[in-house]
């Protein structure tokens, strides 16, 4: 896929399956939604095919696919109420009116909105806004549903419960959804597939907990979750040497000294005494986090984030231990040696990538 | 004390609105209402207005086929240059407003050079060997030139409003199972709905009342109400009567402005006369 001579997709390939929550993840201009709109129909791909149910779709318009879209910042009409909104699709299929009256009254009851058929749409709340959207997509009853960052507009309170809300009316309704967010918790939480995508193409697909664990590269590694990511070299199978000290890992099949990247999430690193340590370093810097502290600790220059509920005090010198269990080898990448270094650690991290990239096309 | 600032801000204006609106309101409507030679109280001017009822009438017509023709022409254009890139559409709007550059008795004018007997259209006819064709003092020449002088003042308004249209409404109608005709249908033209309210008020208004326009294309048969009122008071001699006169023609307008914004009132950009 080319935009003005600038290639936004390469090489995607991507199978949906049906009935499932999928989702497509990745920071701003990764090309999720270029991804969503070509399967709507709004774009069509410079190459390469789309199929739905084994046809070949390139050339269907989108009123013509048996596919809906939840748009970002929901695009309803501000002319109609919220019947007349969510009737919109049926309408347009010419259903007889006692049928189109039984579905929208349906789709109220699914997304709580009963009593609201007579509102203007500039009157609902932007929770309120989300859930008409969604109606008017379902209401027609396709075989997937598109949704394009339907929760970025709204509050964290209220996109949590939105979160449980389309995890539910998913399952209720049985339909596929494919869902955009750069969220990686949104992502994590609702899903039965992750997508990760950036630079226009798929770093990796799997399962949350497979994406979480398992992480392909550098960039999957710190883009979903926080991630320690050193150097190190696999002497063999299950021996990984970072450090200069060498580790037991549970990874194999790697060529002998092939140079890795390893990743050692937060949460997994358990403190000890400093003599017992495997490593030791001293403590820069405490964050309370509620859950936890946030403790970047600097190993030989190395700093790496600890999150943990023991409170060690600036300052002090640690040891840690790690076993084998946490430690995950990666093969190098392009993304080698750019992320996870937390040397410009600053406690804001979580608001900024959140925030990132609301708009995007 | 944020009151009395903006009062004091908007009070030229409103000086100027008293002394050069209000006033001479005040003065029709004393006109309309007193005797010509005696100045007592009257409703004798207005009892005459039953005579101009056909002239209102078809002015009320031929403002309101004006109107239409703009709108029918004039919205295309204005759906077309709201879809240019942002460059074009400034240079294309550039465009549409620079007749209004011109002066309007100019213009109107030059109509009278292309359309005679004698202009430019026949000439050319003639050396074709046709016509010369009988175009000025037509009731056709009439609706031309209200045409093409009040068709800027129908796209600017269409203009404003359907470049504000959120082009993701149209992919959420496409989205949907509309198909493009439904998605102008059921879309596109109710969105448009304030824009064609104000649009079709700003070319009726000036339409109904003008008298030049008619003067110069216009014959006998096609006189307007606004001539009526010019002739009251320059040639009849009759100020009173031309004041009734315009005293209705502004509670008709008033009127048509008035259902029209009724029509898009939960719209915005109702125009206020």
């Amino acid at each position: 896929m080319e935009f003005d001579g600038e290639k936004i997709l390469d090489g995607i390939n991507l199978y949906f399956n049906d009935q499932e929550f999928l989702t497509l993840l990745g920071p701003s201009g990764c090309g999720k939604t270029t991804t969503l709109r070509i399967i709507g129909g709004f774009l069509s791909p410079t190459s390469g095919d789309v199929f739905f149910d084994g046809k070949r779709i390139n050339d269907v318009p989108p009123y013509e696919r048996q596919i809906n879209t939840v748009f970002q910042r929901y695009a309803l009409f501000p002319h109609l109420d919220v019947y007349d909104n969510i009737a919109f699709g049926l309408k347009v299929a010419k259903l007889p009116k006692d049928q189109i009256h039984e579905r929208v009254q349906e789709m109220l009851n699914v997304v709580g909105l009963k009593g609201y058929e007579r509102r203007s749409i500039d009157s609902l709340s932007g929770g309120q806004q989300q859930r008409v959207a969604i109606a008017r997509a379902l209401v027609n009853r396709p075989k997937v549903l598109l949704l394009d960052e339907p929760l970025a507009a709204l509050d964290l309170r209220l996109r949590k419960d939105m979160q449980n809300e389309l995890k539910r009316i998913q399952q209720v309704m049985g339909i596929t959804f494919i869902y955009v967010t750069h969220d990686q918790e949104e992502a994590l939480s609702m899903s039965d597939t992750v997508v990760v995508m950036d630079k226009g193409r798929i770093q990796q697909i799997g399962r949350p907990e497979d994406i979480y664990n398992e992480p392909k590269n550098a960039f999957v590694a710190d883009f979903i979750g926080e991630s320690n990511i050193l150097d190190g070299v696999m002497l063999a199978d299950y021996k990984v040497k970072f450090f200069g000290r060498t580790f037991k890992c549970l990874d194999a099949g790697f060529e002998p000294n092939e140079p890795v990247d390893v990743v050692i999430r937060p949460e997994d690193i358990d403190f000890v005494p400093p003599e017992e340590g495997h490593l030791t370093g001293t403590v820069t810097s405490v964050t309370f986090k509620g859950l936890n502290y946030d403790i970047i600790v600097d190993f030989k220059g190395f700093k790496w984030l600890i999150q943990t509920t023991d409170f060690q005090s600036e300052g002090s010198t640690v040891g840690i231990r790690l076993n084998p269990e946490d430690i995950h080898i990666m093969h190098k990448s392009e993304y080698s040696g750019m992320y996870g270094d937390y040397s410009s650690y600053s406690a804001e991290y979580d608001e900024l990538t959140e925030d990132a990239g609301d708009e995007e096309e | 004390m944020k009151k009395n600032k903006s009062l004091l801000l908007s009070g030229p204006y409103i000086l100027w609105m008293l002394v050069f609106t209000l006033i001479p309101l005040g003065v029709v409507a004393y006109y309309a209402l007193t005797d010509p030679d005696t100045g007592a109280f009257t409703l004798s001017n207005l009892q005459n207005l039953g005579l101009y009822l056909p002239v209102l009438g078809s002015s009320v017509g031929y403002a309101l086929v004006s109107a239409l023709i703009c709108l029918l022409l004039g919205y295309p254009v204005a759906y077309f240059i709201a879809h240019q890139k942002p460059v074009v559409q400034k240079l294309l709007y550039m465009l549409v407003m620079l007749p209004m550059c011109m002066s309007f008795l100019l213009r109107t004018l030059a109509w009278v050079g292309i359309l005679e007997t004698t202009g430019i259209v026949n000439n050319l006819l003639g050396k074709l060997g046709i016509g010369p064709l009988n175009m000025i003092g037509t009731p056709g020449a009439v609706v031309l030139g209200m045409v093409y002088n009040y068709l800027p003042y129908m796209i600017l308004p269409l203009y404003a409003i359907i470049v504000k249209i959120d082009n993701r409404l149209i992919e959420a109608a496409e989205d949907l199972g509309c198909n493009s005709v439904q998605v102008f249908s059921k879309v596109i033209l109710p969105l448009s709905m304030p824009g064609i309210f104000s649009g079709v008020t700003m070319v009726f208004v000036p339409a109904v009342s003008t008298f030049y326009i008619s003067q110069k294309l216009g014959g006998t048969e096609t006189m307007l109400i606004g001539d009526v009122i010019e002739r009251q008071f320059k040639s009849a001699q009759n100020p009173n009567l031309g004041a009734a006169l315009s005293l209705v023609l502004m509670l008709l307008v008033l009127v048509c402005t008035g259902i029209m914004n009724r029509f898009g009132s939960d719209e915005e950009g109702g125009v206020v006369v």
